[in-house]
C-alpha cells in the first residue's frame, strides 16, 4: 500500500510522470458553479483525465486511483478505473479488499466503496471471502447500524451464496443481536424479512407454519418490551400480509395495547405478552391495528374501525388526520 | 398571526432508551426550539423544567421565506463557486448546476443570457463521447448525471445553434442507456415476442432507472426495447412496510443453464436489497408513472382505440405488474413527523427527520395522490363528509376543498421554522449548515406543499387533438425496427401516451396554500421531473416536434 501522507510533490513535478500530458477540466470554457478544488487534488485529476484519453493499465494509475479516491471516495470513474486495473494485470483481488478495509472504515457512507466490494467478490467466486466479508460488514454496522449500502450489500452477499449453508448459518442469530442493541433499528428488520421471507425458502425452514408461529412470538415480545415501535409493528403486518394470514387473529394480542389501562392477566400468555410496565398506552400502531381488524370483518364492525380511526385524527395522531379521514371514507363507501 | 394549539408530544420511549429513541429525543428538541425564535410571547420562565418550557400555546410570528438570502447563498455558489469541501461533489457536476438552477427556477427568478450560456457550455462539456453525461469532464458517462445535465438544459437550453439543445447527441445517448443493459454480466432474454425482452443488470437501481426514463421521456428516445422489463423491476423493489428500496436481487428469477443459456422464472423470489426509503421510493413511484404508457401499450392486448382489427393485435399483452398503493400510501403518510418535529419528513422507520425528504417523500406523495386522483379539487368537491366532520369543514376552508394526504400546512412549517440556515441556504435540520443539496429539495418540498400540480384531463383531451404523430416520429432520437403492424401501432401508441401523459400535469391554479402568506409563494414543479411545467412543455416540445396548444389560466375553486 502506498503512503499518501507523506508529502508528496505534485505530479507535475515528478519525473516518472513527465511522459503524461495532463488534461485540465474545462478547455475554452468559463465554468459556472465551479468547485474551488486544492492544488493537490486538481494535479491528480488533470493527470488521472490524461491517463483516461491514453488508456493506459499499469501500477502507476493504479496508485494514481487511490490517491484521487483518498481524497474523494465519490469518484466513480476513479474506482471503474481501478477495477478495470485489477482484472488486466490480474492482481491479487483478496489484498485489493483487505485494503478496502481501511477505505470503509474512512468512508462509511460512500456507495462506491461498497460497490467496488461486490464487484471484487462476485469477480472472486470465494465462499472465504464471503465470509470474511459478512465479518467486516458485521464490524462495519458496529459503528454504524443504519448504513443502508452496507445492509444492502450484506443481503447481496447472501443472495448470491444463496446455497453456501455455512454463510447462512448464524445469520438469524447475528440478525438478533442487531436487534437487542437496538429493537427500533428499521434496517435489522428488514433484513430479519429478509432472510427469514424475502429469500425463498432454506433447508430447515420449511414448514413454514412453524415459521409464522416463531416470527410471531419473536415480534410480539419485541413489541411488547417498547410498544411504540412501528419496526416491530410493521414486520408484524408485514408477515401477516406476507403469509395471507388474517390480522383477526392477533386480536387479542393488540387489544392489550389499545387501552391506558393495562390489566396484566393472571396467567402469563406466550402467545399474547402484555406490554411493559413502562409502556405508554394506548399504542397508535395498535389503534390502527385494531381498526384494520375491524375493517377487514366488515358489518357493523365497521363503525368500530371508524371510531377508532375518528379518534386517531383528532388525538392520537392528529399530523395524519387527513390520512385517518381518507381511510373513513374509504370504509364508508364499501 | 399563527395560533398554536396543537400539542408537543415527545415520541415515547417506552422506557427503554435505545440509540434511535436517544436521537430521536434530541432531535425532536433541537426541532422543535426553533419555534422559540418566532415566538412573540414568551414562555413563564418558572414554568419548571425543561421540557415543560417547550412552546405549548404561544403566539407565533409568521414565518418567513427569506428568499434574498437564499438567491445569495445560490448565486454565490454559481458566481464565485463552491467551496473546497465540495471536493466530495467533484463526480456529481451537473448535480450543483442543476440544485442551483432549479432553484432559481423555484424562486421565481430566470437568469440573464450570458450566465445561461455559461451554464450550456458548462454543461455541454460533460457530454461524454459515447453518449450520455458525466459528473465531470473526462469522467466516465453516469445515469444520474445525465439526468442532472439534462434538466439542466432544461432549463438555461433553448433550440437552434448555440441552444445546446440540438448538441445532446440523442442518438449515442440511447445507445448508452442500452449499453448498460448488457454491461456487468447481464443478458438478453427473449420474451415470446421480438420486441418484448426482459432482461437484467446487474447493478440496475430505481435511482438509475428514475434518471434513464425522466430523461428519456424529455428527449423523445423511448422505445419498447428500452423500457422491456423495467415495470418488473420497479414492482420487485416494494418492501413489506410499502416503501421501495434501492434494487432487488433478479439471479433467480434470471437463471443461467449450463448451457449458458438463460431461462426465466417469474415465479421465483426477488427480493428487495435494502429497507424502504424515501429517495428511493420518490424513484420507484415516478419510476412507475413514467411507465404507464408502456404498460398501457404493451400489457393490454389490443392496445385502446388505437388498433384496427388486425390480427397480430390478437396476441395477448403481458401480464400486467402492479405495485400496492394502499401499502404505498401508508407508508409514506407515516414518514411525516409528529408535530414535535414540525411535521418534516423522515426518509425511513425509525429515522430522523431532514428537510430533503420534504421533497423526496413529500413530494412524492403529492405525486401519488395527484396520480390516483385524490386531493382533486374538482372530482371531490361534492364529497361530504358524514357526522362530526361536518363542522370542521365549516371552521377550516382548506382543509374543505384538499383531499390529499400530505399535511401541506405542517410541510411547510417545518422548512420555514427549521429548513432556513438564518445564514441563507436551506439545510437537513437545525444546527446544521446549508448546502447545494438541501436547499433545493427544501424549496421544491415547499413547492409541492404549496400548489397542487396533477394531470388535467381537458388538457390531456387538447394534446392528443393536437397531436402530429409523424412529426413526433420524425424527431425522435432513436428509430428502431418494428416489423408487424401491431408493433408499430404499439411503439406509435407509446410514443403519444408519453408525451401527453407527461404534459397533460398542471398546476390547479385554486389549490395553493401559503403559510406564512402568499409572500412565500414559491413556483410549482411537475413532480415527474422537479422541473416547473414551462419548462418541461418547452424542452418535450422541441423534441417532439409538437406545437402546444395555449395554456389557459383554470378558473380558481376558491376566493
Amino acid at each position: 500500500m502506498y503512503d499518501f501522507s507523506e508529502v508528496e510533490p505534485l505530479y507535475a513535478e515528478r519525473p516518472d510522470w513527465a511522459d503524461v500530458t495532463p488534461l485540465q477540466q474545462y478547455q475554452g470554457v468559463d465554468p459556472l458553479a465551479p468547485i474551488n478544488y486544492s492544488t493537490e487534488y486538481q494535479d491528480a485529476t488533470d493527470y488521472f483525465r490524461g491517463i483516461v484519453k491514453t488508456g493506459e493499465i499499469s501500477l502507476r494509475v493504479l496508485q494514481l486511483t487511490e490517491h484521487i479516491i483518498r481524497m474523494n471516495p465519490g469518484h466513480y470513474s476513479a474506482w471503474q478505473y481501478r477495477y478495470r486495473i485489477l482484472l488486466a494485470l490480474q492482481l491479487p483481488l483478496e489484498e485489493e479488499l483487505r485494503l478496502m478495509d481501511q477505505y470503509a472504515i474512512d468512508f462509511l457512507k460512500t456507495y462506491q466503496v461498497w460497490h467496488h466490494r461486490r464487484l471484487l467478490l462476485g469477480a472472486l467466486r470465494s465462499v472465504d471471502a464471503a465470509a470474511a466479508e459478512l465479518e467486516f460488514v458485521a464490524r462495519a454496522l458496529d459503528t454504524d447500524e443504519k448504513n443502508y449500502h452496507t445492509w444492502s450489500y450484506r443481503q447481496w452477499i447472501l443472495a448470491h451464496f444463496n446455497d453456501e449453508a455455512r454463510l447462512w448459518a448464524g445469520e438469524r442469530a447475528w440478525v438478533e443481536h442487531m436487534v437487542e442493541r437496538d429493537v427500533r433499528n428499521n434496517s435489522a428488520w428488514h433484513h430479519r424479512f429478509f432472510i427469514v421471507w424475502g429469500s425463498g425458502m432454506r433447508v430447515g425452514d420449511e414448514d413454514r407454519e412453524r415459521t409464522l408461529k416463531r416470527e410471531l412470538m419473536y415480534v410480539k415480545e419485541k413489541i411488547a418490551l417498547a410498544p411504540n415501535n412501528p419496526s416491530a409493528w410493521n414486520y408484524l403486518r408485514g408477515i401477516l400480509e406476507h403469509t395471507h394470514t388474517p390480522f383477526s387473529t392477533q386480536a387479542i394480542f393488540v387489544q392489550l395495547y389499545t387501552t391506558s389501562a393495562s390489566t396484566p392477566g393472571d396467567v402469563f400468555d406466550l402467545d399474547n405478552p402484555p406490554p411493559s410496565a413502562s409502556a405508554v398506552l394506548p399504542c397508535e400502531n395498535a389503534l390502527e391495528f385494531l381498526a384494520d381488524i375491524y375493517e377487514q370483518e366488515g358489518g357493523a364492525q365497521i363503525s368500530k374501525a371508524i371510531e377508532i380511526w375518528r379518534s386517531l385524527a383528532d388525538e392520537h395522531d392528529t399530523m395524519r388526520r387527513k390520512y385517518w379521514e381518507y381511510r373513513i371514507k374509504g370504509a364508508s363507501q364499501t | 398571526m399563527v395560533e398554536l394549539t396543537r400539542t408537543f408530544r415527545p415520541t415515547p420511549s417506552d422506557g427503554l432508551p435505545t440509540s434511535t429513541s436517544v436521537l430521536q429525543k434530541q432531535t425532536e428538541e433541537l426541532v422543535v426550539k426553533q419555534l422559540s425564535h418566532y415566538q412573540q410571547v414568551q414562555p413563564n420562565p418558572n414554568a419548571g423544567p425543561p421540557s415543560a418550557s417547550l412552546p405549548t400555546e404561544p403566539e407565533l410570528s409568521k414565518p418567513l421565506l427569506e428568499r434574498k438570502l437564499h438567491l445569495q447563498f445560490l448565486l454565490r455558489n454559481m458566481l464565485q463557486g463552491f467551496p473546497q469541501r465540495y471536493v466530495s461533489q467533484d463526480a456529481s457536476q451537473p448535480w450543483l448546476m442543476f440544485w442551483t438552477l432549479q432553484g432559481f427556477s423555484v424562486l421565481g427568478v430566470g437568469l440573464d443570457d450570458k450566465t445561461k450560456k455559461r451554464a450550456r457550455d458548462t454543461l455541454l462539456a460533460l457530454q461524454h463521447p459515447e453518449g450520455g453525461f458525466c459528473g465531470g469532464p473526462g469522467q466516465a458517462a453516469h445515469l444520474l448525471a445525465t439526468y442532472a445535465s439534462v434538466c439542466s438544459l432544461a432549463i438555461v437550453g433553448q433550440p437552434g445553434i448555440g441552444g445546446a439543445w440540438d448538441e445532446v447527441d440523442r442518438k449515442k445517448m440511447y445507445d448508452f442507456f442500452m449499453s448498460l443493459k448488457q454491461t456487468d454480466g447481464s443478458f438478453l432474454v427473449a420474451h415470446h415476442a421480438e420486441s418484448w425482452i426482459l432482461f437484467r443488470y446487474a447493478s440496475l437501481t430505481n435511482s438509475g432507472i428514475y434518471c434513464l426514463l425522466a430523461v428519456a421521456t424529455l428527449l423523445n428516445i423511448i422505445t419498447p426495447e428500452l423500457l422491456s422489463g423495467l415495470p418488473e423491476f420497479i414492482v420487485s423493489c416494494q418492501t413489506y412496510e410499502g416503501g421501495f428500496g434501492n434494487a432487488s436481487f433478479p439471479e433467480w428469477v434470471f437463471q443461467k443453464g449450463e448451457d449458458s443459456t438463460i431461462s426465466f422464472d417469474p415465479s421465483a423470489p426477488r427480493p428487495v436489497l435494502g429497507e424502504a426509503h424515501g429517495g428511493y421510493t420518490f424513484c420507484a413511484t415516478a419510476s412507475w408513472v413514467l411507465l404507464q404508457p408502456y404498460v398501457r401499450a404493451y400489457y393490454s392486448s389490443p392496445i385502446e382505440n388505437d388498433l384496427s382489427s388486425n390480427d397480430d393485435a390478437q396476441s395477448p399483452g403481458l401480464p400486467l405488474p402492479s405495485i400496492n398503493y394502499l401499502l404505498l400510501l401508508r407508508w409514506l403518510v407515516r414518514m411525516q413527523g409528529t408535530e414535535i418535529e414540525l411535521g418534516g419528513f423522515k426518509g425511513r422507520t425509525n429515522k430522523l427527520v431532514d428537510g430533503c425528504y420534504s421533497w423526496w417523500v413529500g413530494g412524492c406523495l403529492a405525486l401519488v395522490e395527484a396520480f390516483i386522483g385524490l386531493g382533486d379539487t374538482e372530482k371531490h368537491a361534492e364529497v361530504d363528509y358524514s357526522g362530526d366532520t361536518g363542522t370542521r369543514a365549516e371552521e377550516d376552508a382548506w382543509h374543505d376543498i384538499d383531499d390529499g394526504l400530505l399535511n401541506r400546512e405542517a410541510l411547510q412549517e417545518y422548512i420555514l421554522y427549521a429548513g432556513q440556515h438564518p445564514a441563507g441556504g436551506l439545510r437537513d435540520k437545525p444546527p446544521k449548515p446549508a448546502d447545494a443539496y438541501h436547499t433545493l429539495y427544501c424549496l421544491s418540498g415547499l413547492s409541492a406543499a404549496q400548489h397542487h400540480v396533477a394531470p388535467d384531463e381537458s388538457r390531456k383531451t387538447k394534446l392528443i387533438a393536437g397531436w402530429k404523430a409523424e412529426d413526433a416520429q420524425q424527431k425522435a432520437g432513436v428509430c428502431t425496427a418494428q416489423t408487424s403492424t401491431d408493433n408499430q401501432a404499439r411503439a406509435a401508441a407509446l410514443r403519444r401516451y408519453t408525451f401527453t401523459d407527461a404534459l397533460c400535469w398542471l398546476e390547479d391554479e385554486g389549490a395553493d396554500k401559503y403559510v406564512g402568506g402568499s409572500g412565500n409563494r414559491v413556483n410549482a414543479t411537475q413532480p415527474l421531473f422537479n422541473l416547473t411545467v414551462t419548462h418541461t412543455e418547452l424542452m418535450m416540445a422541441h423534441f417532439y416536434g409538437q406545437t402546444l396548444p395555449p395554456r389557459v389560466a383554470q378558473t380558481p375553486a376558491k376566493k
